[in-house]
């Protein structure tokens, strides 16, 4: 930033939920995996240790009273913990909803149909990264393809909504096509949804290797909008190459017709999830998001999360980083789409360039039209 | 609907209140959220099953200015959507 000046750190109360209404929690440090791009193992800023279930129960038991609605259970692996049950119940018990993000490996046909007998899970989510166990276990480790596809099997024979991630990085771009006829042909899923390896943890160690290029961005993109074209909208995305595709038709679109600036474009919009959930670390930290963990609010069961979510510092700091203009940032000098840019995920912009409150690279059209990229 | 009945809010229902005295009741087993205004808070806080809808307009007028002459029909009306929705229950008057 050209000119440091101070960010608004008032509350947003005029706007803002009394409390958020879904926690995005790290329920374990632990993974029967160590997938090559993973954003949560080698981060310097965690402590990879696991909290008891009674601690999370707490937890639950608070946030039920604060009226939040919906939980999502990450990790590390979540079906890795014997008890999860236990804590699963306590979320029911205080009247939430569910989901879980999961390599499917370790989902058998007893917590499937536990699950389902809950009748509060919104959705497990799988990734799958290929159409095959070659290019799928490429990145995940042996026989991880296997075990996602048996998770989700034992899910749909236990009617637990499943939803698939695709993560694209270099080794899988080429298999997009067969990929979507696995997925939604073969295994029967209504839909899937993409995003793409970003610079983040253990993907850090094997950038060179994993990261898209222009190219393959450029391969991905096009295809995928195609994809979606044929297979009718089943394929959705609010990151990687799907989004950007969209996006960036969108901004060249407005570039090119003199368009008034978007509603959320010149500033750094780019994400709004600080206005209705929080995020829990593993350890038992509460950060603003997982992808931006270095970030510490306070700890569950010491801290008051309604207290944090109205009037801590840092965290109102993060919901005011939409009013800093990109205009201020020598990185997006002389750029002609600066009106219809949002200046992108601050996780990732934290990740790359060491400041949140900075527009990311990572999506930055104008740096992908400058090594040769070409929208389709 | 009838006239008599108390109605009971489903005890699985949360609801959320909001800095602007609006709110968002939601219920858990099925996902269906709905916003609500201040009168509708004050109606759906008195769904206790010991007060009839009689009861309950007589507390929202007594609560608010420039009550409407027809707020026993939106009332009745809000309490006929929520019922539909699941997000209420009806205790009928006992002839025991």
């Amino acid at each position: 930033m050209r000119e440091q000046r101070s960010i608004d750190t008032k509350p947003v109360t005029s706007r803002l939920m009394r409390t958020p209404r879904s926690i995005d929690i790290e329920i374990t440090a632990r993974c029967n995996l160590r997938c090559r791009y993973c954003y949560f193992f080698n981060n310097p800023a965690m402590e990879y240790r696991d909290l008891p279930a009674n601690e999370w129960l707490d937890l639950f038991d608070e946030l039920g009273s604060l009226g939040v609605m919906q939980v999502t259970l990450a990790g590390g692996e979540p079906f890795i913990r014997t008890d999860l049950t236990e804590i699963l119940e306590s979320i029911v018990r205080n009247r939430m909803r569910f989901s879980l993000l999961s390599n499917g490996a370790l989902i058998d046909d007893r917590i499937a149909s536990f699950i389902a007998g809950t009748g509060r899970c919104d959705y497990v989510q799988i990734s799958v990264d290929g159409s095959s166990s070659k290019i799928h276990d490429s990145c995940r480790g042996e026989g991880s393809f296997d075990g996602a596809i048996r998770g989700i099997r034992t899910l749909q024979r236990n009617r637990v909504n499943v939803a698939v991630r695709v993560t694209l990085h270099r080794n899988n771009v080429c298999d997009l096509e067969n990929i979507t006829k696995f997925l939604l042909n073969d295994l029967g899923l209504a839909s899937f949804s993409t995003n793409s390896a970003g610079y983040m943890g253990a993907c850090r160690l094997n950038s060179a290797d994993l990261l898209l290029n222009t190219q393959d961005r450029q391969t991905a993109m096009t295809t995928l909008l195609s994809l979606n074209e044929i297979f009718q909208g089943r394929i959705s995305a609010n990151a990687g190459p799907l989004a950007e595709g969209r996006m960036w038709r969108r901004m060249e679109d407005a570039r090119s017709q003199g368009a008034p600036s978007f509603s959320n474009g010149g500033r750094l919009t780019g994400c709004g999830c600080t206005s209705s959930k929080l995020a829990v670390r593993s350890d038992g930290v509460i950060v603003p998001c997982n992808m931006l963990a270095h970030i510490e609010l306070g700890r569950i069961n010491q801290n008051c999360i309604s207290e944090i979510w109205q009037h801590n510092h840092d965290l109102n700091r993060l919901r005011n980083r939409h009013t800093i203009s990109l205009s201020d940032f020598s990185f997006c000098d002389g750029c002609s789409y600066i009106s219809y840019c949002t200046g992108n995920c601050p996780g990732l912009a934290y990740s790359i360039m060491g400041n949140a409150y900075h527009p990311s690279p990572d999506a930055c059209f104008r740096r992908f039209i400058e090594a040769n990229g070409t929208i389709p | 609907m009838n006239y008599l009945a108390k109605p009971i809010a489903n005890p699985v229902v949360v609801l959320r209140e909001e800095f602007d005295d609006w709110a968002v009741l939601f219920n858990p087993d099925t996902a269906d959220a709905v916003g609500i205004n201040p009168v509708g808070v004050t109606v759906w806080k008195q769904m206790d099953g010991t007060r009839s809808i009689e009861d309950i307009v007589s507390v929202v007028q007594s609560n608010f200015e420039d009550v409407p002459e027809a707020v026993h029909e939106e009332i009745v009306a809000f309490v006929q959507m929520l019922e539909k929705n699941g997000f209420v229950g009806l205790a009928l008057k006992s002839n025991i």
